[in-house]
């Protein structure tokens, strides 16, 4: 049913989003990328691409503006999208923003915690993330302030009023409170996601379960010899993914990565992670991007749905971070770390 | 310890953990960027070459280029300055202060 | 005091010589001993600019490893710059200063160590944590090699301002003080001289003198006993015998005192030597007694 209507309402932008997709550098360009010598290298490699425009008017190279322009880029690609979207999308694309809304919220909090000029905190905000409240943030002197007047107003209010209350932004570390947003929010847009059916949900589903089984595998693995309790850890497990309930039950028992391993055991797709760890020149890190990848091109191979504009955006992360990888590897003469990057096409 | 750089040195110089707050809210680092005028660079230093509680100081060496003449003045042993390179900028032993002393000793 | 002549302004008398000489001796174990704590630190100093040399390229090195961590951190969590620049609170990195000994100079030597909590602990929890502990301690590892490099550039500043120092003590020492010294010996010495052949000259002159009143007391007795015996050998000579014999024993104790004068030369002189510096030392500073008047006092 779905796929009859969708073409009149949301035809146009999935095909803007595969006309995007086709410029993704492909596995040759980032060899190409590789074989640099300076980034001057890398500007003329980059200019047959996408990229070129934007790089062409950088008289300096250096990949922290790399990264920055790359990033506009990708924004822009997806502001136009979001407006050229029409309801339900519209809203499934805000859901997209609100990940970056929680990091520049936590960014807002810290600096206001630290009693710092919020406007400069503006500039560093991820552009996605960028909600029309924000700069009322900045009004905001002290926490409890910056919770009751404005906080209540962001997209993010209700992840605020169901897990934290005004005490807790004053006390907890900053780090659980930026997990116990992600976990709400995860869970929020799985059931979103849900509400679509067909494709959308399917494809999601498999796509934030991943995503959420991650968090609670690098929480986990993150939170061994720290201070944080095995019950607050548990705490901070998203409820969606696969490994939920029993998986995240163990997770929350373990005391060092071997029982991790055992309890991933259980599933095929995140046994492999774990394989060969030792020795092996690629990150847990790395194999959790490269699934993230796999999956992203996977929502590529079907028509009609949503998550596309999901896979979209997170691809589009991937390969602006395997570009700065890239350049950060040629800049500071680290060829032999330079293939850790991972090839989307 | 304190630290004047870029914002990566920077990142990770607190990393490490050198990062410290005084009650009177001063911090032992300065993160220098393209905007950051060449006074507030040079209070700084001065800052920290005054200060008791700072045995070492610790600078990005593009951003020594630049207040080059005090660093130049700065010849008593208490603090050490020491220049380090950024991520942008790799090391080159022909600016430091120390080493061109060296080589003027051995009349290389 | 001026060029090659230079000397104190002492008296020339053998206890200066001696007092001199003490000090000539010690200037040269001073000079002697500055040299060797020159040469040790010089020693010193090398090594620690062939160490400060490896240190700093080793620091460029290390830098790049650290700062390349940092890329990693940054490709896995994004950035983290403003996170970790606002969660400061207390260092946990720290130096202490510790004195180490080398020949007699005190150089500092920072020591690092760990205090107080991890404050990023928990940065990265959800995605990269591990990355950034990694690198947090690939920086930690940094930080340490820059504090070595600190001790050593701060021990480079104190020893090149040391030797220095030592190096010009030696010099005056060697250029100034001992040529000094030496000058003044040899001007005593040579003053001294000079007083031993004056008083000797002097001896000589009274020895002369009581030669010929002598010779004259003796013509003259002789005469007289001449003239006397003319007399007794005209009169009788008993009386005048008893006579002649006292005034001959008298003349002899006479004679045996100017002998002994004579042949007691360097004691007496010694004796009035002493003499002398006490009248020297009393009036050193002023120096009123010039050359001219010594000869007036003996």
């Amino acid at each position: 049913m779905e796929a009859l209507f969708y073409n009149a309402d949301d035809g146009y932008l999935e095909g803007i989003v595969r006309g995007y997709r086709s410029s993704i550098l492909t596995n040759s360009a980032y060899i190409n990328l590789t074989q640099c010598e300076t980034l001057e290298d890398v500007k003329l490699q980059l200019s047959a691409s996408d990229y070129g425009p934007i790089l062409q008017n950088e008289p300096h190279m250096s990949t922290s503006m790399l990264s920055q322009k790359c990033t506009d880029k990708m924004v822009q690609e997806f502001e136009y999208i979001r407006a050229h979207a029409v309801a339900p999308l519209q809203q499934f694309l805000d859901y997209m923003t609100y990940a970056y809304m929680i990091d520049n919220v936590i960014l807002l909090i810290t600096g206001t915690l630290h009693e710092r000029d919020t406007r400069e905190l503006l500039d560093r905000c991820h552009p996605l993330g960028v909600f029309d409240s924000m700069p009322a943030l900045c009004v905001a002197t002290n926490v409890a302030e910056l919770y009751n007047s404005v906080l209540v107003e962001t997209p993010l209010a209700p992840y605020f009023k169901d897990c934290l209350s005004a005490e807790d932004l004053d006390e907890m570390n900053i780090e659980i409170i930026r997990n116990t947003l992600y976990k709400a929010y995860l869970e929020d847009f799985f059931s979103f996601s849900q509400t679509f059916g067909g494709p959308t949900a399917e494809i999601m589903a498999e796509l934030l379960q991943f995503e959420a089984d991650r968090r609670s595998l690098n929480i986990t693995i993150n939170s061994f010899g720290t201070e944080l309790t095995k019950d607050d850890r548990a705490k901070l497990f998203p409820h969606i993914g696969r490994l939920y309930p029993e998986g995240n039950l163990k997770l929350a028992k373990a005391d060092d990565v071997d029982q991790v391993k055992a309890t991933c055991d259980v599933f095929l797709e995140y046994r492999q992670f774990f394989d060969s760890m030792s020795g092996a020149t690629k990150t847990l890190e790395d194999r959790f991007f490269e699934y993230e990848v796999h999956l992203n091109k996977k929502s590529f191979q079907q028509q009609f749905h949503y998550a596309i504009f999901y896979s979209f955006l997170k691809l589009k992360e991937q390969e602006i971070r395997n570009i700065v990888w890239i350049s950060e590897c040629i800049s500071q003469g680290q060829k032999e770390r330079i293939n850790n990057y991972i090839p989307i096409f | 310890m304190a630290a004047i750089g870029d914002e990566d040195s920077i990142t990770g110089l607190l990393l490490a953990g050198i990062g410290h707050i005084d009650s009177h809210q001063r911090k032992n680092f300065l993160v220098v960027d393209a905007k950051t005028p060449l006074s507030t660079v040079e209070e700084a230093f001065q800052g920290f070459t005054k200060r008791k509680d700072i045995a070492i100081i610790l600078i990005n060496q593009h951003i020594a280029e630049e207040i080059r003449p005090l660093i130049e003045e700065h010849d008593q042993a208490f603090p050490t300055i020491l220049e380090i390179p950024s991520k942008d900028h790799p090391y080159d032993p022909e600016k430091d202060s120390v080493l061109k002393r060296v080589r003027r000793l051995f009349g290389e | 005091m001026s060029g090659a002549n230079n000397r104190l302004a002492v008296f020339p008398t053998r206890m200066t010589l001696s007092v001199m000489k003490q000090k000539l001796k010690g200037a040269q174990t001073g000079h002697s001993l500055l040299k060797r704590k020159s040469e040790a630190l010089t020693k010193r100093f090398r090594d620690i600019v062939k160490k400060i040399d490896d240190a700093k390229r080793l620091m460029g090195k290390v830098m790049q490893v650290a700062s390349f961590s940092l890329a990693e951190v940054t490709y896995i969590t994004g950035d983290i710059g403003y996170q970790v620049q606002e969660s400061v609170k207390n260092a946990q990195f720290r130096v202490r200063a510790k004195q180490e000994n080398v020949s007699g100079v005190m150089l500092p030597v920072f020591e690092s160590y760990q205090e107080g909590a991890n404050a990023n602990e928990l940065t990265g929890l959800g995605r990269g944590g591990q990355q950034v502990q990694k690198c947090k301690d690939t920086y930690i590892k940094a930080v340490e090699t820059l504090v070595e490099l600190a001790s050593l550039q701060t021990a480079f500043v104190i020893l090149d301002e040391v030797i220095k120092l030592t190096n010009r003590r030696v010099n005056a020492i060697e250029h100034i003080i001992i040529p000094r010294y030496e000058n003044t010996i040899t001007h005593i010495i040579s003053e001294l001289d000079e007083q031993d052949r004056e008083e000797f000259f002097r001896l000589k002159k009274v020895q002369g003198k009581k030669k010929q009143a002598a010779a004259r007391d003796t013509l003259e007795r002789e005469a007289r006993q001449a003239e006397e015996a003319a007399q007794r050998s005209a009169g009788s000579g008993d009386a005048a015998l008893t006579g002649k014999g006292s005034g001959h024993s008298a003349d002899a104790s006479g004679h045996s005192v100017a002998a002994s004068g004579h042949s007691a030369d360097a004691s007496g002189h010694s004796v009035a030597g002493s003499d002398h510096t006490a009248t020297a030392s009393l009036s050193e500073p002023g120096d009123l007694l010039g050359g001219d008047d010594e000869d007036v006092i003996f």
